[in-house]
């Protein structure tokens, strides 16, 4: 418990990190290190994104599969990093 | 005897077999109905704990990855000046609709004061007049447009009430579309729902000893601290007072909370003119409230300084104006003043401590909470400055009302020192009186002026579309000035 801990500390406090938070299959947040009602928002809507994404990929190759989903907005970068049991979703806003 | 055998050959083929590739489908249709519900909140489920080994198994396949993102992301150059436009580009600001009120404006009534309603889609207007004029008799006029009805006329607009006095300012409810709060020369403060133009009048304060004894300048709309769905009236007037009105019953107003400024009483951090004799009250002429804390206020005052108030100060009043529940000072910082009576105050919606006033000097003053001097100050006209405002959706561009005419539109991401744009209002430099943003359809900016004109604004898109790290630029903004 204490190194899933240590590990998601060591990626918030990296340059730049807005939040990070662990979602499971179902898309429920497990993990996070913002309030409640951002966390569901971003936790049900990528869950979705990142299905959507990794359907796409597989449909165009089948032998082909989704290992990390990007979303370039104008005021930051959602990075997506999925597995077959979670997601880590990591908020970054990119220095100039 | 011979027998003869025939022999004949046969041969027999079957014909090739004809066969065809064909696929079929079958397709189905299905109807299915969409509907949105509010969202409900979801609770945070408790962590289960089984999870843990698996879930660090997880981070500690993918953590590596994501780190090498980050770094990479953090240093890329890839997307340096990539811009994409979603939305058509408006280039120029164009004035969408001319408004008036004909009878109002065949009197020489000016408009006072400019309201949007919570929609966004009803603009309304109050009438009176801002210069030496006959005060006491002059009837005054609220009216509104529904600029988003297909029937809407210029000329006429959809409600008129009229009003013994005259109207100085206007604030639309925050939930309901059709009430709205007007404060009178008189001193009263009244609400009307709009939807009844017959028997319009909802709420009044009557003129007992509570109600102000001066023109009411400035009515704002506050929720009722553990309420959320219930509001409460704030109401500045020049007799130096701040009081909070409800409705509590039979169309009555009830004073429930107020407070005095006095001069004796104003915070002495910053030095001031001396007061003329006999004078003790503050007369205040514009209120805005805090974005990030709601109990924060800054008052704009007659004698040009800008002052921080709280809504949860303590000390008495030491002043002797009859009232039913005891008035306090709210004062708790003073800042430096203007050269002149103060008319506007604007507190940003983006930076907790910035905010902006103007009045009769002609300067715009960007204050920060923390200190008493303006971190810069901007002159913008060689007349009367009437209302400043920031924009709702772009942290740095502020719009202000000029006595000569024309509403500037400041972008301080362009240009610290002038106005990125200059809209003429008027075409006889007759003064600007009021503007207001329209927090839902961003790209609007309505102005009022002396000859009863509303006008309309539709801003370009470089004034409604935020730039990227436009919060943080303002930020720096607030920092690098403050010295």
């Amino acid at each position: 418990q204490t190194e899933v801990e240590e590990t998601l500390k060591r990626i918030q406090s990296h340059k730049g990190v807005i939040g990070t938070m662990v979602v499971n299959a179902e898309g429920i947040p497990i993990r996070t290190t913002l309030d409640n009602s951002t966390t569901v928002q971003y936790a049900g809507l990528l869950h979705q994104l990142t299905m959507k994404a990794r359907s796409t990929v597989r449909d165009i190759d089948p032998q082909n599969d989704l290992t990390f989903l990007r979303i370039r907005s104008k005021k930051h970068e959602i990075m997506v990093a999925p597995d077959k049991e979670y997601l880590l979703i990591v908020i970054q806003n990119p220095c100039e | 005897m011979s027998l003869e055998d025939t022999l004949s050959e046969k041969s027999c083929q079957t014909a090739s077999i004809v066969t065809v590739e064909a696929a079929a489908q079958a397709r189905e249709c299905a109807d299915a109905e969409a509907q949105t519900e509010p969202p409900v909140p979801l609770c945070m489920p408790t962590v289960s704990q089984q999870d843990s080994p698996r879930l660090a198994a997880f981070l500690r396949r993918v953590e590596g990855m994501v780190i090498q993102e980050l770094n990479k992301n953090r240093q890329s150059h890839a997307f340096d000046g990539f811009e994409v436009n979603w939305t058509e580009q408006q280039q120029t600001v164009s004035c969408l609709h001319t408004l008036g009120y004909p009878p109002a404006q065949g009197q020489g009534l000016h408009v006072t004061s400019i309201s949007w309603n919570t929609t966004g889609s009803v603009v309304a207007c109050a009438y009176g007049r801002l210069d030496d004029g006959d005060w006491s008799t002059l009837k005054s006029f609220v009216c509104t447009w529904n600029l988003d009805s297909r029937g809407l006329n210029p000329q006429q607009p959809a409600a008129v009430v009229e009003v013994p006095s005259a109207v100085m300012c206007l604030a639309f409810h925050p939930l309901q579309p059709a009430h709205i709060a007007g404060g009178l020369y008189s001193g009263e403060v009244l609400v009307w729902d709009m939807s009844r133009p017959e028997d319009s009048l909802l709420w009044r304060t009557g003129l007992t000893d509570d109600t102000h004894t001066d023109p009411v300048y400035q009515v704002v709309w506050l929720p009722v601290p553990r309420h959320s769905h219930r509001f409460q009236l704030l109401s500045v007037a020049t007799d130096g007072k701040v009081l909070l009105w409800q409705g509590l019953s039979a169309g009555l107003l009830q004073l429930t909370e107020g407070f005095a400024l006095v001069v004796q009483q104003l915070p002495r951090n910053t030095k001031l003119k001396k007061p003329t004799r006999g004078e003790t009250e503050v007369g205040v002429t514009a209120v805005a409230f805090n974005s990030f804390d709601p109990s924060l206020f800054v008052l704009g005052t007659e004698g040009g300084f800008p002052l921080k108030c709280s809504l949860a100060a303590e000390e008495a009043a030491l002043t002797r104006l009859p009232s039913s529940v005891p008035l306090r000072a709210p004062a708790q910082f003073t800042f430096s003043p203007h050269g002149g009576p103060i008319y506007s105050v604007s507190c940003s919606p983006y930076h907790r401590n910035l905010f902006l006033s103007a009045g009769t000097d002609g300067h715009v003053h960007l204050y920060s909470m923390l200190q008493a001097q303006p971190l810069t100050s901007l002159q913008l006209s060689h007349k009367y400055l009437f209302a400043v405002r920031w924009s709702p959706v772009r942290p740095l561009v502020f719009a202000a009302a000029s006595g000569e005419g024309d509403v500037q539109l400041f972008d301080l991401r362009k240009s610290s020192q002038k106005p990125t744009v200059c809209i003429k209002q008027t075409q006889d430099e007759s003064p600007v009186y009021c503007l207001e943003f329209n927090s839902q359809q961003t790209q609007l900016l309505a102005a009022g002026d002396a000859k009863g004109t509303v006008k309309v604004w539709q801003l370009s898109t470089e004034f409604t579309e935020q730039a990227p790290r436009e919060t943080e630029d303002l930020d720096q903004l607030a920092t690098e000035v403050a010295t």
